[in-house]
C-alpha cells in the first residue's frame, strides 16, 4: 500500500517534468509561441507539482521507516542476443531524494528569477526550453536507478548546460566557449560510457540496485576485486572531474559565464557543478572497494580545493571568483567522499548550492554591496586580508599570482599536451593517406579538395582557426 | 659620428610622432570613467566640432558603429504613422535646396526619383542574401494574377541589369569602405584572426591590473607600472603558456635588461609589424580602439579620476600601447611561421571574398534592384529604360548612388525628427495660446521645486493636478550646492553637484547633539555587523571560510526564496532590521566656523555669505522673487534599484550621479536661516518671515517621497505641510501609474495605489533588469516660465527648466547661466541615449543580461570582453533616438550672444548636434534656429486634445502618446 503510493507519487515526480520537455518542445518544434506568462505559469506548476510529490515521498518513507523504493519502468531497449539492455529504473532513497529536492527548489527558484529577468528577451522561450530540459536531466540523473538511466540524464544536463552558456550565439565568444565546455563535457561522457560498458561486461548490470544489496545508502557493498573497482572507479572520477570542472578540467568553469545570470548561477554555481560528486556519491560502494581508488579521489579533492582557493583569490571579476569559489567548495565536497563522510557531504552539497545560487544571483549588486560595507565599516575594506597572504615571501607570491591568475596553467597544458599531439597524430595520418592514395591512383585523389569553400564558410574557418 | 647625431634625431621624432599619434587617438576613447559616478554625456563628443551628420558618419568610420536606425526601422516606423509622408517631403525639399528641381534623364526631378526611393522597400542586402531573394522568392514573377505584368517585371530587372552594368565601373570605387586600416590589412594578412588570442590575454592583464580593490590576492608589485608588472609576471621561462606565446619570455627578458624608452620600443615594435612609417598614426589609433573599453578606463583613471581608491599613474596609456604590441607581435609572427601549415588551405586575403559579400556594399546587383524597385513603384516599363542613352543611364546610376542607404537613413532620422518637433511646437503653441487667456495666479497655497529631470514633468503634473493651487519649478537638482558630501553612515566623501564643477566645500551629516551617544552605540553595531558581513562574504569564497558557510549554506534559501518571490516582504523585514542600526535623527554640518573651506571640523560648511549667494541664484535662476507661498519645498532626486551595476546612471544627472537629497536639505536650511534671509534681502529679494523652506527626497525608482528636519518646522506650518503631504502622495500615486504604464509587466489596469506597489516591488526585486527606464523617451527641454506649459501632458519626455524672462536683464545674464547647464547636460543624456540606441551593441553596452562586473570599475560582456560604456539594450528599449529640442523662452538677439559666447553651446547648437527654437516674451510666438537664424515657426495644427486629467489620456495606453490640454490643473481663480 505504502510502496504503491510511494511509486505513484514518483510517477509524478518523474512525469512532470518530462511533460513540461514535451510540451515546450513540440511547440517549439511546430512554431507555437506560447506567451511569456503562460511559459512562467506551466514552468511554476510543473516545479511545484513535483516538489509537492518528493515531499510526500519524503514523508511516508520517515513514517513508514522505509529507506529504499525503486520505479521499474522497463527495459527500453532489449537486445537478447547481445545481452544488452537499456534498463529504465528511478530509486528513491536517502541520496536521491535530498538531492532532488534541492534541483527542484533551485530551479524553481531561478525558474521564478528568470521569468523576470529575461522578460521582453527575444530567446525567452529558446532559455526555458532549455530549462525544461536541464530540469528533466537533474530529475533523472538524481533519482536513477541504473547507470544507463543516469547517463540519459547526465546527458541532457550537459547538453542543455552547454547551449545556455552559447545562448547568446549571435556573439562569438559564448559559442566558443560553450563549445569549449561542450567537448570537455563528451570527453567526460565518454568516460562514464565506458565505465558503464566495464561494469556491464563485469557483473551483468548496470542496477544499482546490484550493490545496494541489503542495505541501502550508504551502507551499500559491492562484489568486485579490488582492481576491476579501481578500473571503474577511475573512469567514473574522470567522468565526475570533468562534469564538476575539478583538476584538470577546471579551465572551462570561467567560461561558463557567458550564459545570463540565472543559468550561470543554476547551471556553475550549483547543480550540475555538484552532479559529479553526486555520481561519486551513487556509487560509493565501487569507491570502498579499493583503497587506491579512494586516494585518487581525495588527491583529486585536495588539488582542485587548493587551486580553486588560489584562483578565486586572484580574479578580477565577480563571476569568475565566484565560479572558482564554488570549485573550491566541490573540491572539498570530493574529499569528503573519499573519507567515506557520505552524509556530511550531501549536507555540504546541499549548502553549497543554495548559498552559491544567491550569491551568483545577487552577483550585478556587487558594487552596492561593496559600498554598504565600506559605509558600516567606515573606510576601505581591507585588501589582501589574511595574515597569511601577507607573510608568503615575494618570490612565492609571485608564482602563486601566476598560478591563480592564469588559471592553474590548465587549459594551456590540455591544449598542448592533450590536444595539440591528438590534433597532431591525425592531421599526421590525414597526410599519410592523402600521399598513399595520391600515389596510388597517381593523380590528387581527394575530390572534397577540389570544391570550393562559400566565402562565408571561408570567414568562419579563419575566425575560429585556433591553430592548434 | 654626423649619421648618429641624425640617427638619434630621427629617432627622436619618431618617437614624438608616437607620442602624439597617442594623445591624439585619447581623443577617440570612450570618455566614461569607473562605474559607480556614471555621468551621462555625448558619446561621440571627440566629434563635436564637426556637424552632427558628418559626425555619426565618423563615428562610423572609427568604431564601425551604426549612425542611424536601419532602413527597416524607418520603414517600419513610416508604416506606424511615426513618420509620414509629409515629413519625407518637407526634409527632402529643404535638404536639396535648389537641387531639388534638378532632372534626371528622362525621370523627372532629383526630389522625385529621391522621395520614390524613400517610398520603395530598398534594403541594402549582403549581396548573397538578395542572391537568395531573386532566385528562390517571388519577387521577380509575383504580380497582380496578370501573366503579361509577370513578363514584364522579368523585363523590367532585364533592362535595370543590363542598364547598370553598361556603366561603366567607377561608381562604386567612392563608397566609404569601413574597416580597412593597416591594422585590419595586417590580421587580414595572416589569415588568423590573431586579436582573440591577443585580447584573452590583455584583458585578463588589464582586469588585474585595474582592480579596484576586489580580488584579495592583488596583483603583486603593480605600483611599479603596468609594463614592469607585466614584464615581473610574464618574464620566468618555466611558465607553460600557449604556442603562440613561447618565445614571449625570452622577449621580455630583453625588454627588461636593455630599459629602454617606452616609445622607442613602441617604434622597434611597428617596425617589427612592418607597418610603413607613414601609417603609424592610424595604427596606433586603431590598436588603441580595438579594446577601446580598457584603454578608456586606463586613460580616464589615468586622467581624470584620481580619486578612485587605485588610480593609474601617469603614462599607463602608452605601457598599455606597448604590451598590446608586445602580444601583437608575437601572435602574428607565430601565425606566419604556421601560416603554411593548416590543411594546405590558402588563407583568406589570398582569396578574396566575393566583392561586398558581408557589408551591403554597393554592388551591380544591388543597385539593379534598388533601381527595379523604384521602377516598379513608379511604373517605368522596360522599353522606356532600354530606349536610355548610355550618357542618361550613367546619370541615373550615379544619382542612385549619390543617394545610397546612409545618404536615405539620413533624411529618414531628419524627417522622424521633424515629425515630434512639429507635433511639439504646435502643443506649445497651443498651450501657451490657451494659458495666455487665464490671469495670474493669487499666492499659491505652497511651492514645490524638482529637478528639471524629465522624469519629474509627470510628477509636477500630477502635483498641479492634485492640488491646483500649488504652483511647481524646476532648476538643475544639486540647486547650486556645489559640496562633498558625506552622509551619517557613509564612509566617503563624494561629490554632489556637475562633473564639470569642482567642489570647495565639505558637508557632513552629523547626528543630532542629543543622540550622539544613539549614534554612537549604533554605529558600533553597524561595524561589528559590516565586519562580520565583510569577513562572510570574503570567506565564503576561501577554503575553510567556505566549508563552514557550506555547510551553514542551507540557511540562505530563506533570503533566496524570499527574496526572489516576494521582494517587497523581504526588503520590508531587512528594512526592520536595518532601523537597528541605522543613525538617528541628523543634521547637517552647514555653517562654518573656520575661514576657510576644507575637511577638518572647522573647514566644514559654508560662510553666511556664501550661503547667501547659493539662495540668491537659485531664486533668481528659477524667477521665484516675489509671491512666495508659507510653505516651499526642494525636492531632490534619486533611484534605488538592486542587481544594477549601472544604479548611478538611474541618480540625479546634476549630482555627479549622486542622490540630490542631501543638496535640497542643505538648500532649505540655508534659505531659512534669517541671517541669509538678511542678506538675500539686500539683494532685493525680500522673503517674508512666515516663509519656510522643506527639503525632500524623491525616489524616481519607487516614487517614495522623503521630507528632512520636519522637527524644526514651526507649529504654524504643520497643517499646510500635512496638506501638502496629502498632496504629494496622491501626486506620487498616480505617477507610479502612469510610469508603470511602459512597463509590460505590469498589467494596464492598475490603480494607483496598486502602481505605487508595483514600483516598490521593482526597485526591491534582485531579477528586475528594468527598475525604471530612467531618462529614456527623452526628446525635449523646456527653458522659460512653467505658467506656459502648466496643464500640457508632455509623457515625461520633456525637461523642465524654470525661468523668468522678465526678471532677467537685457543681456540675458540669468539664462545664459540656467542653458550654460542645461544645454551640455541634457544634450549629452539626449545623445548618450541617441548612439546607444541606434547601435546598443556598438555605442552602448548591449544586453544587460550577461555582465560581469569587473575590476569594480565597469562590466563585460559574459566571462571575458572588452569594458563595456554606454547605456543597456534593456535602459534604450523604448526611447526614440531624437536629437533633443530645446523650446527656450527669450529673445533671438540674447539667444545668439549666448551661442557665441560659449564655445561648449557654440558647437552643439551650430553643429546641429541639439535643436533649438525659441518663444518670444513679449509676442509668444515660436521661431526655429536653423542654418544659424531663428526662423518663425508657423504652428501646422492649431488644437490639441483637451481631456479633465493626465490619466484620462494614458489610461489603457502602452505606447508613446502625443501631446494633450487637461484641465485639472487650471489655478482656482480666487479673491
Amino acid at each position: 500500500m505504502v510502496e504503491s503510493m510511494i511509486s505513484y507519487c514518483g510517477m509524478v515526480v518523474i512525469l512532470a517534468p518530462l511533460s513540461l520537455l514535451v510540451v515546450m518542445g513540440i511547440a517549439s518544434l511546430f512554431g507555437l509561441i506560447f506567451q511569456e506568462r503562460f511559459i512562467a505559469r506551466m514552468t511554476q506548476w510543473t516545479v511545484l507539482v513535483g516538489l509537492v510529490g518528493l515531499v510526500t515521498i519524503l514523508a511516508f518513507m520517515l513514517l513508514h521507516g522505509v529507506r529504499f523504493i525503486a520505479v521499474d519502468i522497463g527495459d527500453w531497449v532489449r537486445l537478447e542476443e547481445e545481452a544488452f539492455h537499456f534498463h529504465v529504473k528511478f530509486i528513491f532513497d536517502r541520496l536521491s531524494i535530498p538531492f532532488a529536492i534541492l534541483a527542484f527548489v533551485l530551479c524553481g527558484v531561478v525558474g521564478a528569477f528568470a521569468q523576470r529577468y529575461l522578460h521582453r528577451e527575444v530567446g525567452f522561450r529558446r532559455f526555458f526550453l532549455l530549462y525544461a530540459l536541464f530540469l528533466a536531466g537533474m530529475t533523472f540523473s538524481a533519482l536513477a536507478g541504473t547507470i544507463e538511466t543516469l547517463f540519459l540524464g547526465w546527458e541532457m544536463v550537459g547538453l542543455s548546460s552547454a547551449l545556455l552558456v552559447a545562448y547568446f550565439h549571435e556573439r562569438e565568444a559564448p559559442v566558443v566557449n560553450g563549445q569549449r565546455i561542450w567537448s570537455i563535457y563528451r570527453l567526460a561522457d565518454a568516460s562514464f560510457l565506458i565505465a558503464a560498458l566495464v561494469m556491464h561486461h563485469l557483473t551483468g548490470k548496470g542496477d544499482f540496485g546490484a550493490f545496494v544489496g541489503e542495505h541501502p545508502w550508504p551502507d551499500g557493498t559491492i562484489e568486485l576485486p579490488a582492481w576491476q573497482a579501481l578500473l571503474v572507479g577511475s573512469l567514473l572520477l574522470l567522468a565526475a572531474a570533468g562534469k564538476s570542472a575539478l583538476v584538470p578540467f577546471s579551465g572551462w568553469l570561467p567560461r561558463a559565464m557567458e550564459g545570463p545570470t540565472p543559468s550561470s548561477a543554476i547551471f556553475y554555481g550549483s547543480l550540475s557543478v555538484h552532479l559529479g560528486a553526486y555520481l561519486l556519491l551513487r556509487v560509493s560502494p565501487i569507491l570502498e572497494a579499493s583503497r587506491v581508488l579512494q586516494g585518487f579521489v581525495i588527491g583529486v579533492g585536495v588539488i582542485s580545493a587548493i587551486s580553486g582557493g588560489l584562483m578565486s583569490r586572484v580574479q578580477s571579476d565577480v563571476k569568475s571568483a565566484l565560479a572558482f569559489a564554488s570549485l573550491t567548495q566541490v573540491g572539498i565536497i570530493v574529499v569528503e567522499i573519499g573519507l567515506g563522510l557520505y552524509y556530511l557531504a550531501l549536507i555540504h552539497i546541499i549548502g553549497h548550492a543554495c548559498m552559491r545560487t544567491l550569491q551568483l544571483l545577487r552577483a550585478p549588486t556587487l558594487l552596492t554591496d561593496y559600498h554598504a560595507l565600506e559605509n558600516a565599516i567606515g573606510e576601505r575594506l581591507p585588501q589582501n586580508g589574511s595574515e597569511v597572504t601577507r607573510r608568503i615571501p615575494s618570490r612565492w607570491k609571485w608564482w602563486l599570482y601566476r598560478f591563480g591568475l592564469e588559471r592553474g596553467y590548465l587549459e594551456v597544458m590540455l591544449d598542448r599536451f592533450a590536444v595539440e599531439p591528438f590534433l597532431f597524430a591525425f592531421r599526421w595520418a590525414d597526410r599519410q593517406e592523402r600521399a598513399w592514395t595520391d600515389w596510388l591512383s597517381s593523380e590528387p585523389s581527394r575530390e572534397s579538395d577540389q570544391t570550393p569553400l562559400h566565402p562565408e564558410a571561408m570567414l568562419i574557418e579563419a575566425k575560429s582557426n585556433d591553430l592548434t | 659620428m654626423v649619421s648618429t647625431v641624425e640617427q638619434g634625431h630621427c629617432a627622436a621624432s619618431q618617437t614624438d610622432r608616437i607620442q602624439q599619434a597617442i594623445e591624439h587617438a585619447t581623443h577617440y576613447l570612450p570618455s566614461q570613467g569607473p562605474i559607480k559616478v556614471f555621468v551621462h554625456h555625448n558619446t561621440l563628443h571627440a566629434f563635436e566640432d564637426l556637424k552632427f551628420d558628418q559626425g555619426v558618419l565618423k563615428g562610423l568610420e572609427k568604431y564601425g558603429c551604426e549612425p542611424y536606425f536601419s532602413e527597416a526601422r524607418y520603414r517600419q516606423e513610416m508604416a506606424k504613422g511615426r513618420i509620414r509622408q509629409e515629413d519625407l517631403e518637407s526634409v527632402l525639399i529643404d535638404d536639396l535646396g535648389d537641387e531639388a528641381d534638378r532632372l534626371v534623364a528622362s525621370f523627372g526631378t532629383r526630389y522625385g526619383l529621391r522621395l520614390a526611393m524613400l517610398c520603395s522597400p530598398i534594403q541594402q542586402l549582403p549581396s548573397r542574401e538578395l542572391d537568395w531573394l531573386l532566385s528562390e522568392t517571388q519577387v521577380l514573377e509575383e504580380g497582380p494574377s496578370s501573366g503579361d505584368l509577370a513578363k514584364s517585371r522579368r523585363a523590367l530587372w532585364d533592362a535595370c541589369v543590363y542598364g547598370v552594368s553598361s556603366v561603366p565601373r567607377g561608381w562604386n570605387q567612392a563608397s566609404p569602405k569601413v574597416h580597412n586600416g593597416p591594422r585590419d590589412r595586417l590580421i587580414e594578412s595572416v589569415g588568423y584572426d590573431t586579436d582573440r588570442w591577443v585580447h584573452e590575454w590583455l584583458i585578463r592583464y588589464c582586469s588585474a591590473f585595474l582592480d579596484q580593490g576586489f580580488a584579495p590576492f592583488t596583483l603583486v608589485d603593480r605600483d611599479r607600472g603596468f609594463l614592469e608588472t607585466f614584464l615581473e609576471l610574464y618574464r620566468p621561462r618555466w611558465q607553460l603558456l600557449p604556442s603562440w606565446l613561447k618565445r614571449l619570455p625570452e622577449y621580455l627578458g630583453r625588454v627588461k635588461t636593455e630599459s629602454r624608452d617606452r616609445l622607442e620600443l613602441i617604434v622597434e615594435l611597428l617596425q617589427r609589424l612592418g607597418i610603413d612609417e607613414e601609417e603609424w598614426d592610424v595604427f596606433i589609433e586603431q590598436s588603441l580602439l580595438a579594446l577601446r573599453g580598457w584603454a578608456g578606463m586606463i586613460w580616464q583613471m589615468e586622467s581624470q579620476t584620481p580619486w578612485t581608491p587605485y588610480p593609474m599613474p601617469k603614462g599607463t596609456l602608452i605601457e598599455f600601447l606597448l604590451v598590446r604590441l608586445l602580444l601583437d607581435v608575437q601572435a602574428v609572427e607565430y601565425a606566419q611561421r604556421h601560416q603554411k601549415q593548416v590543411h594546405g588551405r590558402k588563407s583568406t586575403s589570398e582569396n578574396p571574398l566575393v566583392e561586398g559579400a558581408f557589408e551591403g556594399a554597393l554592388t551591380v546587383k544591388s543597385l539593379a534592384y534598388a533601381l527595379f524597385l523604384v521602377a516598379l513603384q513608379r511604373k517605368w516599363n522596360a522599353s522606356e529604360l532600354k530606349s536610355l542613352t548610355p550618357a542618361q543611364w550613367e546619370q541615373l546610376v550615379k544619382e542612385f548612388h549619390a543617394f545610397d542607404g546612409l545618404a536615405r537613413r539620413r533624411i529618414f532620422q531628419l524627417a522622424y525628427e521633424r515629425r515630434y518637433r512639429v507635433q511639439a511646437l504646435d502643443a506649445v503653441a497651443c498651450s501657451v495660446a490657451r494659458r495666455r487667456e487665464q490671469g495670474r495666479r493669487e499666492t499659491p497655497w505652497f511651492q514645490a521645486i524638482a529637478c528639471i529631470d524629465d522624469r519629474e514633468e509627470s510628477f509636477r503634473r500630477h502635483l498641479e493636478e492634485v492640488e491646483p493651487r500649488c504652483q511647481t519649478f524646476g532648476a538643475a537638482g544639486f540647486y547650486a550646492v556645489v559640496m562633498y558630501y558625506r552622509g551619517a553612515s557613509e564612509a566617503h566623501y563624494r561629490p554632489l553637484c556637475p562633473i564639470n564643477a569642482v567642489p570647495q566645500h565639505y558637508v557632513q551629516e552629523e547626528p543630532l547633539f542629543s543622540s550622539i551617544d544613539l549614534n554612537e552605540r549604533r554605529q558600533q553595531r553597524r561595524r561589528q555587523l559590516g565586519a562580520w558581513g565583510h569577513f562572510l562574504h570574503a570567506s565564503s569564497r576561501t577554503m575553510l571560510g567556505g566549508l563552514l558557510t557550506g555547510l551553514l549554506g542551507s540557511l540562505a534559501t530563506f533570503p533566496l526564496v524570499a527574496r526572489v518571490l516576494s521582494p517587497r516582504l523581504a526588503s520590508r523585514i531587512r528594512g526592520g532590521f536595518g532601523s537597528l542600526v541605522r543613525p538617528p535623527s541628523t543634521e547637517l554640518h552647514l555653517e562654518r566656523t573656520g575661514t576657510s573651506p576644507g575637511m577638518s571640523d572647522e573647514g566644514l560648511g559654508y560662510s553666511i555669505d556664501e550661503m547667501a549667494k547659493i539662495v540668491i541664484r537659485i531664486l533668481q535662476d528659477i524667477g521665484l522673487t516675489d509671491g512666495f507661498s508659507r510653505l516651499i519645498v526642494f525636492f531632490g532626486h534619486g533611484s534605488s534599484s538592486l542587481n544594477n551595476p549601472h544604479e548611478s546612471a538611474y541618480n540625479c544627472g546634476a549630482c555627479s550621479g549622486g542622490r540630490g537629497g542631501p543638496n535640497a536639505r542643505a538648500f532649505a536650511k540655508m534659505a531659512n536661516d534669517p541671517r541669509v534671509r538678511h542678506k538675500v534681502a539686500q539683494a532685493g529679494i525680500d522673503v517674508p518671515e512666515e516663509v519656510r523652506f522643506l527639503g525632500a527626497y524623491h525616489n524616481t525608482c519607487n516614487d517614495r517621497v522623503e521630507y528632512y528636519d520636519l522637527d524644526q518646522l514651526p507649529n504654524s506650518h504643520r497643517v499646510l505641510f500635512r496638506s501638502m503631504e496629502a498632496s504629494v502622495h496622491e501626486a506620487r500615486c498616480r505617477n507610479a501609474q502612469e510610469r508603470s504604464r511602459r512597463f509590460e509587466s505590469a498589467s494596464l489596469g492598475l490603480t494607483p495605489a496598486e502602481a505605487l506597489e508595483h514600483v516598490e516591488e521593482r526597485s526591491e526585486d534582485l531579477s528586475q533588469a528594468r527598475p525604471e527606464y530612467n531618462h529614456a523617451t527623452n526628446a525635449m527641454c523646456f527653458v522659460g516660465q512653467r505658467h506656459w506649459t502648466r496643464g500640457l501632458f508632455m509623457d515625461r519626455r520633456s525637461f523642465l527648466a524654470s525661468y523668468d524672462p522678465n526678471q532677467d536683464d537685457e543681456r540675458g545674464a540669468i539664462v545664459e547661466r540656467v542653458l550654460q547647464a542645461a544645454i551640455p547636460v541634457c544634450g549629452g543624456i539626449s545623445l548618450e541615449y541617441y548612439f546607444s540606441t541606434v547601435d546598443p551593441e556598438g555605442y552602448g553596452c548591449g544586453s544587460k543580461l550577461p555582465h560581469n562586473i569587473t575590476s569594480l570599475a565597469g562590466v563585460m560582456t559574459g566571462a571575458a570582453s572588452d569594458l563595456r560604456p554606454g547605456l543597456s539594450q534593456q535602459m534604450v528599449e523604448i526611447h526614440e533616438p531624437l536629437r533633443i529640442l530645446f523650446v527656450i523662452e527669450t529673445t533671438a538677439n540674447i539667444m545668439r550672444r549666448i551661442i557665441d559666447a560659449n564655445p561648449p553651446i557654440h558647437s552643439l547648437v551650430e553643429n546641429e548636434w541639439v535643436q533649438i527654437a525659441l518663444l518670444d516674451p513679449e509676442t509668444q510666438r515660436l521661431s526655429l534656429y536653423r542654418r544659424g537664424v531663428f526662423e518663425p515657426y508657423k504652428p501646422i495644427q492649431g488644437t490639441l486634445p483637451e481631456v479633465p486629467s493626465s490619466k484620462e489620456w494614458y489610461h489603457a495606453q502602452r505606447d508613446h502618446l502625443g501631446f494633450a490640454l487637461t484641465k485639472a490643473s487650471q489655478e482656482v481663480q480666487h479673491g
